[in-house]
């Protein structure tokens, strides 16, 4: 078998005047309609072309008007026309492609990544068909996407596609296929954008830019309203001094009681041992509100089962630390508890004159 | 003298058996009985999942759901609104643990045989319009019925406005939370609600990065991947379903455990005296005080907690490189270093969670580092 050209891709140009001569030297590719002249489907597909290089060329040297194109492989010409998958070793189509547009001087190194290719993707041609769809419009069409999407994508990865991307960037856009053209005007239009400033980038920078400005505007006119939000003129809240009677009736709770009348203002009043305290109800692990069982002597929470002394101790359960004790004083006989201001064990604050009354 | 419970059941003892059951219901024979029953089902998962194995699995668990129904206490917990979707949820993830390991069980048979997967060759894409989108349709269809039939029957448990003097006894998170609500009993507010949490969403996102393996990549698999479906596993059902499972059936006044056949007293008395490490360590072990003192730079509450500092220190920081040469030297060296770490740090901390619920069940165990002065409580 002797190395030459094969034709992997044939589209044609603008300008056709309709002269039935492609089709007459090559009807399996061309087919000339009424007012025009195109590719046969199946022609889309290089393993089609391929053999049928000689009538290829022939027809575009007969054109009169040379509007049919064609992207050459270099490759060994069967010595038969022979079936598609006899030739797997070029079914990837950028890297061959790199081979025919490398400068002749080269030929072993660019037909190196080809080798390559080939070797490691094998089986990577894509076998498409729509299994029962008899449309041969519809299959043509995959087989072609397959040929010229499909292969070159997972071929991309491999060495060869960039040696191609690379041929098809030395050449003129009119020598390129219809496809490559399109991503060559559509990078070349990107790259003269990045360049300069364009009317549109203008345009779009500006638009950005007022969308931030309205952005950071936004935010920081909600974020002063919320600030104010925070502070209002008038906070409704209980006082936290709380008068809740004689000192004389608290007197009467024996050592170890506890008042459970007070829970409804936050606290229990509890004597332990010649001190009155009020001991703050909400749990020190997670706020729930713990009960008093006067059987076992203890405070028990329910959501998370801490227990606490009558003291305050915490003891059993989850909670990391006592419950705290709120100031306590007695002002004309009334006592007066004082939620604002807590006396916590852990910091040894219970032994300040105000967490207590002494009875 | 020790009787079997088919003993019970043949003498017709029902007491005697719901006896037993809420023995075995204590926490701690819970979790081992659950994590032996995991790994018997891991064990012998290519039986056990066989259609008729697991169908009379499923009907003797459910046979033993309804005989429990007839108990009065356990019926109270059941027909609660809040608590119908556990029964679901029980009902649901053993089906589809089955579905799972069923697959797992017919692929491992193939690959031993030769043969090819049940994955092999299956196109599972669905069309959009309209497969997916009628699928879609019938799903809200369904759930909008099921919702509105579901929320007719059954009121919502809503209560009087809330009240400092009245406390809902016990107080019970939704049943998704109530496995946050128990680990909650274990660990400080930070660890249990913003560590432990955070560590197991950072955890699960982190998986596709430590775990580069692709066996059982789209298709069903134990055999090749049987610590990674374990661990999976066991932080899944023991450290989450079986925690709701707790809070649901366990958990009753005051957040002390009951039988799930025994009345929920709240004045039954349970002595649950807090211990600490400190305690064991320095009072039980070494007949001592606890220190007071500080020891040259070292203020006192480190002297104190010198015994749990070392032993977490070692946990978390020498155990890692230890395991690493031992129990994972392959995985250790499949991984690298950076993603082993971060992979046994995840995993420490997962084998934490359990370590400690059982020192509380057994010792009422606290805390290892108790430096409640600034917050640090381990």
């Amino acid at each position: 078998m002797a190395t030459k050209e094969l034709v992997t891709k044939v589209w044609i140009e603008d300008g056709c005047i309709v002269c039935d001569a492609c089709e007459t030297a090559s009807p399996d590719v061309f087919e000339v309609l009424d007012d025009s002249c195109v590719i046969r489907p199946d022609a889309l597909n290089m393993e089609f072309t391929k053999p049928l290089t000689d009538s290829i060329i022939e027809a575009a040297e007969e054109c009169p008007v040379d509007v049919i194109k064609f992207d050459t492989v270099a490759g060994e010409a069967p010595d038969a026309p022979a079936p598609a998958a006899d030739a797997p070793a070029e079914k990837a189509v950028p890297a061959p492609a790199a081979a025919a547009k490398a400068p002749a001087s080269k030929p072993a190194a660019a037909s190196e990544p080809a080798k390559k290719s080939a070797a490691k993707s094998p089986a990577k041609q894509p076998v498409v068909s729509v299994a029962g769809d008899p449309d041969p419009a519809i299959q043509a069409l995959l087989r072609a996407a397959t040929a010229r999407g499909g292969a070159a994508g997972i071929a991309a990865s491999e060495d060869g596609a960039g040696l191609a991307a690379k041929a098809w960037d030395r050449k003129s856009a009119a020598d390129l296929p219809p496809d490559a053209r399109q991503a060559k005007v559509m990078s070349a239009a990107k790259a003269a954008a990045k360049d300069g400033v364009t009317r549109r980038g203008m345009l779009a920078s500006s638009a950005c830019g007022v969308g931030w400005l309205a952005m950071a505007g936004t935010t920081a006119v909600s974020g002063i309203a919320f600030g104010r939000f925070m502070m209002p003129n008038v906070l409704e809240e209980p006082d936290p001094k709380v008068r809740i009677g004689p000192l004389s009736y608290f007197a009467q709770l024996p050592p170890g009681g506890v008042n459970n009348e007070t829970k409804l203002q936050g606290f229990w009043m509890i004597r332990v041992e010649d001190k009155l305290i009020a001991l703050n109800i909400i749990c020190t692990h997670l706020g729930c509100i713990p009960s008093w069982l006067p059987n076992d002597r203890k405070f028990k929470c329910p959501c998370h089962g801490s227990g606490f002394r009558q003291t305050g101790i915490n003891f059993e359960g989850p909670a990391p630390r006592p419950l705290e004790r709120f100031k306590i004083n007695v002002i004309d006989g009334i006592v007066v508890v004082d939620r604002s201001k807590k006396f916590q064990y852990e910091k040894g604050q219970w032994d300040n004159p105000d967490s207590f009354l002494t009875v | 003298m020790t009787m079997t419970g088919l003993d019970l059941l043949a003498a017709g003892d029902s007491n005697a058996i719901k006896d037993l059951i809420n023995t075995l219901c204590q926490p701690h024979w819970f979790f081992i009985i659950a994590s032996v029953a995991m790994i018997v089902f891991l064990v012998g998962y290519r039986t056990l999942t066989k259609p008729a194995v697991a169908l009379a699995g499923g009907l003797a668990f459910t046979a033993f759901y309804v005989l429990s129904g007839f108990d009065s206490d356990f019926l109270s917990i059941i027909q609660k609104p809040d608590n119908v979707p556990i029964t679901m949820m029980i009902y649901l993830v053993g089906f589809f643990v089955w579905l799972a390991f069923r697959q797992a069980a017919v692929n491992d048979q193939n690959m031993e045989e030769g043969k090819p997967l049940l994955e092999a060759g299956s196109d599972d894409k669905v069309l959009v319009w309209p497969d997916l989108v009628y699928t879609e349709l019938i799903a809200l269809v369904l759930c909008t019925v099921a919702l509105t039939v579901w929320s007719v029957i059954l009121r919502a448990p809503l209560e009087q406005p809330a009240n400092p003097a009245v406390i809902p006894n016990p107080s019970k998170a939704p049943w998704y939370f109530l496995g946050l609500q128990e680990m909650l009993v274990y660990f400080d507010p930070w660890i249990a609600g913003v560590l432990l949490p955070g560590l197991i969403i950072v955890g699960l996102i982190a998986i596709p990065y430590i775990d580069r393996n692709p066996r059982g990549n789209g298709y069903y698999t134990l055999k090749e991947r049987k610590f990674a479906i374990t661990t999976f596993l066991f932080g899944f059902l023991l450290l989450w379903v079986v925690l709701i499972v707790f809070g649901t059936f366990l958990r009753g006044p005051n957040w002390n455990f009951f039988g799930p056949y025994e009345f929920w007293d709240p004045h039954r008395p349970a002595a649950l005296l807090n211990i600490n490490l400190a305690d064991i360590f320095w009072v039980q072990w070494l007949g001592r005080g606890i220190p007071t003192e500080s020891f040259g730079m070292l203020p006192h509450f480190v002297v104190r907690e010198a015994p749990g500092i070392v032993l977490l220190s070692f946990y978390f920081f020498i155990l890692p490189g230890i395991l690493r040469y031992t129990v994972f030297r392959k995985m250790g060296n499949q991984l690298g270093f950076v993603r082993y770490m971060v992979m046994i740090q995840l995993f420490l901390w997962m084998a934490f969670v359990p370590i400690k619920m059982a020192l509380r069940w057994t010792l009422n165990f606290k805390y290892f580092v108790a430096i409640t002065e600034n917050f640090l409580n381990f």
